[in-house]
């Protein structure tokens, strides 16, 4: 019997270290173009990235890794007006057609946590004069909008996406939030946790825990 | 009356018989920018949006901006030439096919607006192929579409009316259709921008009446503009009454305008909460030039309006000009604005695609407007202005459109 899946990401804000490996490794593994990030780490609180708040001796950091957050009730999905941005009906996955997208980034408008979608500007470049990563990964286009994938290619084998595989500090979760026994829905029940910008009601499915 | 159409051509401005060299040469550089502009879009294309301003976390421009401004000026000519016939009252002198004309052109250009801001202009048949018919900007573009259709009937229907072919009784039910057209493109338009939980000064229900009142002030505005212009050039002649009749309109469509701006400011401030940051970016903030523009000018334009003595030829087109300027900077506070304050204001290393200053971190990219148009963009901006131009001349070239009786 295939349930209807709601895929989430838990990260545990206590043990993230901001070492930005997750970044680097979506970086790898998707072949992004230069520039582009999907996954990013974000300093709360601080001017600056890896600056502490507060004044000395009462100083504390906390680091938020930013990516797409699949929400919910995706605001990009119901704006864009050819069904290039859409949510996966099994998994709740927010996908991204780049042969579809016609580059009006209306969901860039509409997308409360702006800067995880992002737009080629220009044909993409790469530093490395051969690709990375996985070869099941969508080519990348000019003048179409991209974002986190919750490494769709890598769900399609089984594999948790690359951004938790390689967290050195284990602080990241993958799984299925229908699912009671699952390890986020467990972490999420008996730890307090955080969600970005609740107040604007697209219910994301990337939880902080705090 | 046909002999009005001879009245006296205003004598400082020679080039203007109509059909003659002067005509011919407004079309020949029109369609020379129009040519530029092209080339630009295809320098655009080619070499990759990276040329404008606009990056991932202002992903809209100076082109929505037009769209937006083009879209309210298309109102003017439509509503007054059809309001006075739908109801039945006394019309604006027989103006009504000039001012129609007006309303096609500005519709034009607010397409050709959206086209140039769009990444994959080749992909634009996937709208009528894979059209999400919930998506507010799908709505705009349908809209759009039987509006500019709508409002080519309602010229034709004219034409064919004073030719005697189609009954008054029918022109009225167009012109009502049209009528109705004309509303819902404008509040159609606010909800691309109101519908969206992201960015609090665009949420707001206030935004579709509000759009409508912004359209009447530049419509009409621009009406006034381009009857006066052609009655000095003596293209059509019109009885002061009936500009009088229109300022006294554009007084009170600027007066509404101007409530409404209130009142969202009021709402938005009192609370001190998120939304004073919004009153404080206009008032006193980045966009502060662009707010008092539009506050101050559609003042003055309002006082010009409704006191006799300053209703000169002069005066009514600085006032119609000073309406449509502080519409321009209306549309521009509400783009720009929108962006203008991030939502996840955490820190964080910013490529050069990520926001237009970004060499100085989020706080520097934020402080001053978040962005402001390239070269590139604003040739293109002019381009297709001399597309409008363009088709406008060669309307008052080629179409029957002098008054023919009121």
């Amino acid at each position: 019997m295939a349930e209807q899946k709601r895929l989430a990401m838990v990260i545990d804000t206590k043990r993230c270290m901001a070492c930005n490996s997750c970044a680097v490794a979506c970086k790898i593994e998707n072949n992004l173009p230069n520039n582009i990030w999907w996954n990013r780490v974000m300093t709360a609180g601080g001017e600056n990235l890896d600056s502490p708040e507060g004044t000395y001796p009462h100083l504390k950091m906390m680091n938020i890794t930013v990516a797409c957050q699949h929400c919910d009730n995706p605001a990009c999905v119901k704006v864009c007006p050819v069904g290039a941005t859409y949510q996966d009906p099994e998994t709740g996955v927010v996908r991204q057609d780049y042969d579809k997208c016609i580059g009006c980034r209306m969901c860039m408008a509409a997308c409360p946590y702006t800067g995880v979608r992002s737009f080629n500007w220009e044909e993409p470049q790469y530093h490395l004069d051969f690709a990375v990563g996985d070869a099941d990964v969508s080519p990348h286009q000019k003048h179409t909008v991209e974002k986190c994938t919750f490494c769709w290619h890598r769900l399609a084998k089984g594999v948790q996406p690359a951004c938790v595989e390689v967290c050195t500090a284990r602080a990241r979760y993958f799984g299925d939030l229908n699912d009671p026994e699952s390890e986020v829905s467990k972490l999420i029940r008996d730890r307090e946790y955080m969600q970005l910008l609740p107040e604007r009601d697209t219910h994301p499915s990337v939880y902080y825990l705090v | 009356m046909s002999e009005n159409i001879k009245a006296t051509p205003s004598p400082k401005t020679p080039a203007a018989k109509f059909g003659g060299a002067g005509l011919n040469v407004g079309i020949v550089v029109a369609a020379i920018l129009t040519v530029v502009g092209l080339v630009l879009w295809g320098i655009q294309l080619s070499g990759g949006m990276i040329q404008t301003n606009m990056r991932n976390m202002d992903s809209w421009g100076i082109y929505i901006t037009m769209f937006m401004f083009f879209v309210g000026l298309s109102a003017g000519g439509l509503i007054i030439s059809s309001i006075p016939r739908a109801f039945g009252m006394k019309g604006f002198g027989g103006i009504s096919k000039i001012a129609v004309w007006t309303s096609i052109t500005c519709t034009c250009l607010a397409i050709g607006y959206v086209v140039v801001d769009l990444g994959g202009p080749f992909r634009v048949w996937e709208l009528f192929v894979y059209s999400n018919l919930g998506s507010p900007l799908m709505w705009d573009i349908i809209v759009l579409f039987v509006y500019l259709i709508l409002s080519i009937v309602y010229l034709w229907a004219t034409l064919r009316h004073e030719a005697g072919k189609v009954s008054a009784t029918a022109l009225r039910v167009v012109s009502f259709v049209a009528l109705v057209c004309a509303v819902l493109v404008h509040s159609v338009t606010a909800w691309i921008f109101s519908l969206q939980q992201a960015h609090d000064m665009w949420h707001t229900a206030l935004m579709a009446p509000w759009f409508v009142s912004s359209a009447l002030v530049c419509g009409t505005g621009l009406v006034m503009i381009a009857v006066i212009a052609l009655r000095a050039v003596g293209y059509l002649k019109l009885d002061q009454a009936y500009l009088v009749k229109m300022a006294k309109m554009l007084g009170a469509f600027v007066c509404v305008d101007l409530y409404f701006f209130g009142c969202d400011l009021l709402t938005e401030v009192f609370p001190q909460g998120e939304g004073a940051g919004i009153v404080s970016m206009l008032v006193s903030g980045p966009l502060a030039p662009f707010f008092w523009l539009e506050v101050i000018g559609c003042a003055i334009a309002a006082v010009i309006c409704f006191v006799p003595q300053l209703r000169s030829n002069a005066g009514l087109v600085i006032a119609a000009a000073l309406a449509i300027i502080g519409i321009f900077c209306k549309r521009f506070q509400l783009l720009v604005g929108g962006f203008q304050q991030p939502n996840l204001d955490y820190a964080v290393a910013l490529t050069p695609t990520a926001v237009t200053n970004y060499t100085g971190g989020m706080d520097a990219a934020f402080t001053g407007l978040v962005y402001t148009p390239t070269m590139l963009e604003l040739g293109i901006v002019v381009g297709v202005l001399g597309l409008g131009a363009l088709i406008l001349l060669l309307g008052l070239k080629f179409l029957p459109l002098k008054p023919v009786e009121d």
